[in-house]
């Protein structure tokens, strides 16, 4: 649960998901569930040239398990706050 | 599992033309959309028909053609998205991505020069709606069935767990909560004395505390200790 806590604090910040199938998008976070499913607003296809049939969509809705990578805005990240949390998530507390 | 786009041709026998479901596994209709066009890879549209949202999985039937159907497990849509802009697609549409087996022998280039609809291939299904205002409504009932939908746990739970494990052991030995720092520190000793497969898993995490300062003053309590 740990993750879904934190993706929860990041709703509202741009991020990028990358798929496992290589594409990646970006978008606003508009929300994310416990299985990490995730929904995206205003998005827009990183590799344009390589994806040039896919979406350009405002929302989409990508699934959790295929989901490869999420790239963070450089200040959506609580080092200490995360650090702490994954050493709580850690001890099973 | 299937994995991908399935043909799908089980209708009730009534004439109504109603998809079969899976009632007992607890499968239930979950929204009908008549009047749906789909269109599968860069295949053209095919004529319309309609579009049958379940717990499980999204059925395309055509109107037409009562032996022609389509069905995608909801475990196999990857992304669905409202697609409204005419230079990405000529009609508005639920744009879907679809989980296919990985085959690195062959290329998507392949089936399309051979003509041949492989339907477990397809990577993208589009299903354009005559009334482009329920959109929204569709996206909302995907996404809330892709909710109902989550993955079948794997065995990859299993390696967590071992991890966890460990570090409950730990916890265990110690004792005191406020102490959790010190029990790190003294477990060393008793984890490599006694490796096995298990414990060794916490070896590479308890290394990391080798150059902390508190390491000499654990080393000297372990001294007096024995």
């Amino acid at each position: 649960m740990l993750f879904f806590s934190y993706f929860k604090d990041l709703v509202g910040q741009e991020v990028t998901v990358e798929l496992k199938n290589d594409l990646a998008i970006r978008g606003t976070l508009h929300s994310v569930d416990q299985y990490l499913n995730i929904k995206l607003e205003n998005t827009r296809v990183v590799d344009q040239d390589k994806y040039p049939h896919m979406l350009s969509v405002r929302n989409c809705f990508i699934r959790g398990s295929v989901v490869r990578y999420v790239q963070l805005p450089p200040d959506g990240v609580d080092v200490d706050l995360l650090h702490d949390a994954a050493r709580r998530e850690a001890r099973g507390g | 599992m299937v994995v991908g786009l399935r043909e799908f041709t089980l209708r009730t026998g009534d004439g109504s033309g109603k998809p079969i479901l899976d009632e007992p596994n607890g499968e239930e209709l979950m929204h009908v959309q008549s009047s749906v066009a789909v269109a599968l890879g860069n295949r053209p549209l095919e004529s319309p028909g309609t579009l049958y949202i379940t717990s499980r999985k999204l059925i395309w039937l055509s109107d037409v053609d009562m032996a022609k159907g389509y069905a995608v497990d909801f475990l196999s849509i990857s992304l669905h998205a409202v697609s409204r802009d005419p230079e990405a697609y000529s009609s508005p549409c639920i744009y879907t991505q679809i989980d296919v087996e990985e085959d690195e022998d062959e290329d998507e280039s392949d089936t399309e020069s051979t003509g041949v609809l492989d339907l477990p291939k397809i990577r993208e299904m589009r299903l354009v709606p005559s009334d482009s205002s329920q959109l929204d409504t569709l996206f909302d009932i995907f996404c809330e069935c892709a909710e109902l939908n989550p993955e079948p746990i794997e065995e990859e739970e299993e390696g967590g767990h071992n991890w966890v494990f460990s570090a409950d052991q730990m916890d265990v030995r110690g004792g005191g909560e406020e102490d959790a720092e010190w029990q790190i520190s003294q477990s060393p000793t008793s984890v490599i004395g006694h490796s096995n497969g298990e414990e060794g898993l916490a070896q590479p995490m308890l290394e990391l505390q080798i150059s902390d300062q508190r390491f000499e003053d654990a080393e000297e309590m372990v001294h007096d200790q024995k």
